[in-house]
């Protein structure tokens, strides 16, 4: 391996971990603040993959009349505002999923048996509406980008796609980061990670802040999942492998901490971009596996543990 | 799990009218084919069979010990490719179906010894790691035919029954051991472990050891199970008994039927079964979200499972009947 | 534990074990109706196969409404025409529970004979069933060649084999080449899904190669997994690092997307791509428009195919499903529900052995399929040749190889874009 591929590889990794981390945010909120590990994570991806797909192709849907009435009907929801659209969709669909189901389930400061087939029977509700609606077919998002030329930079090449999809993920999480650090909802969701109990005194309102959270999960799942619809081909059985793939990242990330995700997310996507090189493509997926089984005997608390001092700020 | 039944017979004469009531399905089950039933159901009784038995050896270590695994698939289908392998090398099906639960016990330990240093949701989790990479390898492993899989070659005429009925003793031998498990000194140990591991320790219990064997049991039983079950395959796939939703539906079971009890895995492997197949036949379209859904109903409203329902709907019936519930 | 409450589930796992004895099957009656025809039909329309099994449903079903508007099947010993009654499951796209509803149809729904196993595990789970339970067996979707190399008697394979899909492709580029359209010698890299599907695939290629010599040279071969493969640049910077001179792949239809758009997005190239059996896909064109320009496939069928009797296979499905069939899938299940239908005329009877023998006589002259001949070999599978097609600009697909139906010259090298 040259230099210049070494760096082209590094590039593909860390664009890789953008899309990661994007989508593993949802997931620790979750888990962070009720110990839920959603397996209807991918689900709620699905669902924003074809979100972003029915804007897209909102236009050609619509009457011609009020197309031409209004113009501005007759242009193509891009999946990039189709994304940022899902977020406040997915948080109110999220918070009416916690109103309907979630918050029946008993309360522990361990991911129980019960909440975990929970989510996994209503994956399976929200795969088969996802059959009843779009049918078992494979649907993509064909955009300008979609097929146009890699930009060089130097001997870097970016795949527009990918640097879109990579910057809008970046900036979900680092505005997320920040909201986390600033607001009173983020400050209860960090004080109930670190201290239920203590938290309440001070007046945190569990509930409360468990229904946002929960909310806040969908929509980052449904958000990632409209990101992801611009990159992958999509049915309504789309994103088990991401889901599993999220998982790791968030227990390489220490399970609850967000920076943490950032870094696991970085983690795995450095491991399956390189390991690929020297081990058959068919072996990629049981490294990532054995990696989160490596790291759980002998770093519990994640890759991010290690550093947890400078980097947990959840 | 929810308790609130006492003995109410004196332990002797309790532990003789459980085995008898035990050995009646069992019966039951043995004279069914003589007795006219259609062949459709002796396959739907097999496939019933097969999945209770690994119901009830996850709930050895997933009921009685409290230990969630969701990677019972690897013994499995470690069991289903030992028994394929060694009845292609010309062993008896009977010689392979030990050869499978020794090749499960085999592999327990070398997934027990060092995940179950880590407790809680953190074994569940690395059970995850494990039965997905498992399933990766042996997709790829070339001595075991890889992504194409194995498959035996069907030298004699296919007898339906014998299969039925390795099932059959299969089962019933799983029931025993969950049942003396259930009655044992190990159990109450691992009842413990469950309730408080440290508090179990102090009382000196090893949890780690406990744990370990009762993994043990748990897999050598779903390791024969996969055998039993690839024996009447004929050819199976890594990518189909090795999969992450085997799993799944082996621990479900258990949950439907009432975790930690002996016969709510027997009853959650009855009702799974009857379940998938009836919903398939007959809503083709909907299954899916029916069987979601049932499964979100189970979790909210009847943690305890059916055999939590029974025993209300039981506890009712004796109260309209104006006696003293139990 | 709970002694007390033994005695009452005792009781009720007796209740519903003779409960489930004894109850009547609700959904469907176990006594075969004396005025139809049952055939089993175990396709997945849901899970990972779903799409193209659908389609394959589909194109059984165009072909049974068609029989049966003509009045059925006229069985001998029955003395009138029968028409089918279609006995269909899901199976979810998964081995154990195919094989476990073929079993059912051919044990208490009493069907004459069982279509389906689309995708070679699902065939493969299924074939065993054939010979246990003595009913003769078609996949209409399952090519491996080792399904039909274990003696099977009542399997049946409505596909050509996936080696010979390979062995077409490298024999299409060796065309190329002795047209001069391509440089003899040049150099492939292969990727390939890790299925029997993959390696049956890769292994034609390479025998061709080796009957061959001069022609193409494998220069990088590697399996990738199928399913649950999330990202293929890893996968694709290798085959660049190869510096190939042709690229061919075997996926599934949205793997052959996901990798493809990738190839196109990191700018790579190749004298000629091809994705085995996948390329002319609609969902493929509307994913990637005319980035799938020049991809070629080896296919079962093409609706381009200039026979007379394919316009009127078309208009039937169309009348029937309300869209143009996409894709081979539904043709090689279509002309499975015909030559059934035939063998069961010929055997003037619904006896399973009888019906057996007839199949491996029959015929049909007038087939949709490549070479308008169907009918199946001694090991029970069919052997038509593929059809090679290549994606032009404009949407258009155009047959290149057989010459006799081919629709356009193949162009060879794909222009740089």
């Amino acid at each position: 391996m040259n230099v210049e591929d070494f760096f082209n590889l590094l590039k593909d990794a860390v664009l890789l971990a953008g899309i990661y981390a994007a989508m593993s945010m949802g997931m620790t909120v979750i888990y962070g603040v009720m110990k839920i590990v959603n397996l209807a994570h991918a689900g709620f991806m699905m669902l924003g993959a074809y979100f972003a797909f029915e804007l897209y192709y909102l236009p050609e849907r619509l009457p011609a009349s009020w197309v031409e009435r209004f113009p501005l009907l007759g242009h193509h929801v891009d999946p990039i505002l189709g994304a940022t659209l899902a977020l406040p969709t997915f948080f109110l669909f999220g918070m009416g999923v916690y109103w309907l189901l979630v918050r029946w389930l008993p309360r522990s400061d361990q991911p129980t048996l019960a909440s975990l087939l929970l989510m996994f029977g209503f994956w399976q509700v929200l795969q088969n509406a996802g059959y009843l609606i779009w049918k078992n077919e494979d649907r993509s998002i064909f955009t300008a980008r979609t097929i146009s030329p890699p930009l060089h930079l130097g001997f870097l090449s970016f795949s527009v796609d990918r640097l879109v999809v990579f910057l809008a993920a970046v900036s979900c999480v680092v505005l997320l980061q920040i909201g986390m650090k600033r607001s009173w909802f983020g400050m209860s969701v960090r004080s109930l990670i670190q201290n239920p109990l203590a938290s309440q005194i001070v007046g945190v309102n569990e509930e409360k802040t468990r229904r946002l959270a929960f909310g806040l999960g969908a929509s980052l799942a449904g958000f990632a999942g409209a990101l992801l619809a611009m990159l992958y081909t999509f049915s309504p059985d789309f994103g088990s492998p991401f889901q599993l793939r999220s998982f790791v990242i968030i227990v390489l990330g220490g399970l609850e901490s967000f920076s943490g995700v950032a870094f696991g997310a970085l983690v795995l996507a450095l491991v399956e971009t390189f390991s690929i090189q020297l081990v058959p493509a068919s072996y990629q997926a049981a490294i990532s596996y054995g990696l989160l089984v490596v790291v759980l005997l002998f770093l519990p608390k994640g890759i991010a543990g290690l550093l947890e001092k400078k980097w947990r700020v959840a | 799990m929810a308790g609130g039944m006492t003995v109410a017979m004196p332990a002797g004469s309790s532990r003789r009218a459980q085995v008898a009531l035990a050995a009646l399905p069992v019966l039951a089950l043995a004279v069914l084919p003589f007795a006219g039933m259609p062949p459709d159901y002796t396959r739907i009784l097999f496939t019933a069979l097969v999945w209770i038995t690994a119901s009830i050896a996850w709930n050895l270590l997933g009921g009685f010990a409290g230990q969630v695994s969701f990677g019972f698939a690897v013994f499995y289908g470690l069991g289903a490719y030992t028994a394929m392998m060694m009845m292609n090398r010309g062993f008896s099906p009977y010689t392979s179906f030990l050869g499978s639960m020794s090749v499960a016990v085999i592999a327990s330990f070398l997934v027990g010894l060092p995940t179950f240093r880590l407790r809680g949701p953190y074994f569940t989790i690395s059970t995850i790691g494990v039965t997905e990479a498992v399933r990766v390898m042996m997709n790829n492993l070339s001595i075991t035919g890889g992504a194409s899989g194995i498959h035996i070659e069907e030298h004699a005429q296919f007898h339906e029954l014998d299969h039925y009925y390795s099932a059959l003793v299969l089962a019933a031998g799983a029931l025993c051991v969950s049942m003396l498990v259930a009655n044992s000194r190990f159990g109450l140990a691992l009842r413990a472990i469950r309730q408080d591991e440290d508090a179990a320790a102090d009382l000196g219990v090893n949890p780690y050891r406990c744990k370990l064997w009762v993994h043990a049991i748990g897999a050598a039983l779903t390791g024969a199970a996969g055998g039993v079950f690839a024996h009447r395959a004929a050819v199976i796939y890594p990518q189909d008994v090795f999969a992450f939703n085997v799993g799944i539906f082996i621990l479900l079971m258990p949950v439907i039927g009432g975790i930690g009890t002996v016969w709510g895995a027997v009853l959650g492997g009855i009702v799974f079964v009857i379940i998938k197949e009836s919903l398939v036949a007959r809503f083709p379209k909907v299954h899916l979200l029916l069987y979601g859904a049932l499964l979100v109903l189970i979790i909210l409203f009847e943690p305890d499972g059916l055999a939590g329902l029974l025993r209300r709907l039981a506890g009712r019936t004796r109260i309209l009947l104006g006696k003293q519930p139990a | 534990m709970k002694h007390g409450s033994v005695p009452r589930f005792a009781i009720c796992t007796l209740l519903l074990i003779t409960l489930l004895a004894f109850a009547p099957t609700a959904s469907h009656s176990s006594t075969a109706d004396e005025n139809a025809i049952s055939i089993g039909v175990v396709l997945p329309v849901t899970g990972k196969e779903g799409k193209p099994g659908q389609y394959q449903k589909e194109g059984i079903e165009t072909a049974i409404k068609k029989i049966n508007e003509a009045g059925g099947v006229f069985v001998r010993d029955q003395g009138k025409k029968l028409p089918f009654k279609v006995v269909f499951y899901d199976d979810e796209s998964d081995a154990a529970k195919s094989a476990s509803l073929a079993e059912r149809c051919m044990i208490s729904d009493n069907v004459t004979a069982v279509l389906g196993g689309y995708s070679t595990t699902l065939g493969e789970a299924e074939s065993v069933m054939a010979d246990r339970h003595q009913t003769p067996w078609i996949t209409t979707g399952a090519g491996a060649t080792s399904t039909f190399s274990r003696g099977y008697q009542f399997a049946f394979g409505a596909l050509s084999p996936i080696t010979v899909l390979g062995s077409d492709t490298a024999q299409f580029l060796g065309n190329l080449m002795d047209q001069h359209k391509l440089k003899k010698g040049l150099t492939v890299a292969m990727a390939l899904e890790n299925t029997d599907h993959g390696i049956d695939y890769g292994n034609g290629i390479n025998q061709w190669i080796e009957k061959h010599p001069g022609y193409l040279k494998v220069v990088f071969s590697e399996k990738f997994e199928y399913p649950g493969t999330t990202d293929f640049s890893g996968l694709l910077q290798k085959v660049k690092n190869a510096k190939a001179d042709i690229f061919l792949a075997d996926a599934h239809l949205q793997d052959y997307i996901t990798m493809h758009r990738q190839y196109l997005q990191a700018g790579m190239h190749h004298q000629m791509v091809s994705y085995g059996a996948r390329g002319p896909d609609d969902a493929a064109r509307k994913a990637l428009g005319a980035g799938t320009d020049y991809i070629f496939a080896g296919l079962w069928w093409s609706k381009k195919l200039n026979y007379p009797q394919i316009q009127q296979f078309v208009n039937d499905y169309k009348k029937y499903t309300g869209h143009e069939p996409d894709s081979w899938y539904a043709a090689p299940a279509y002309e499975s529900v015909r030559i059934l239908a035939q063998a069961i005329e010929k055997a003037g009877t619904l006896d399973r052995i009888k019906v057996r023998d007839a199949l491996r006589k029959a015929e049909l002259k007038d087939s949709i399929l490549p070479g308008a001949i169907f009918k199946f070999g001694p090991n029970g599978q069919t052997g038509y040749p593929f059809l090679i097609v290549q994606n032009k600009p404009g949407d258009k697909v155009d047959i290149v190889l057989p010459k006799q139906a081919a629709t356009g010259d193949a162009v060879a090298p794909i222009p740089v874009r």
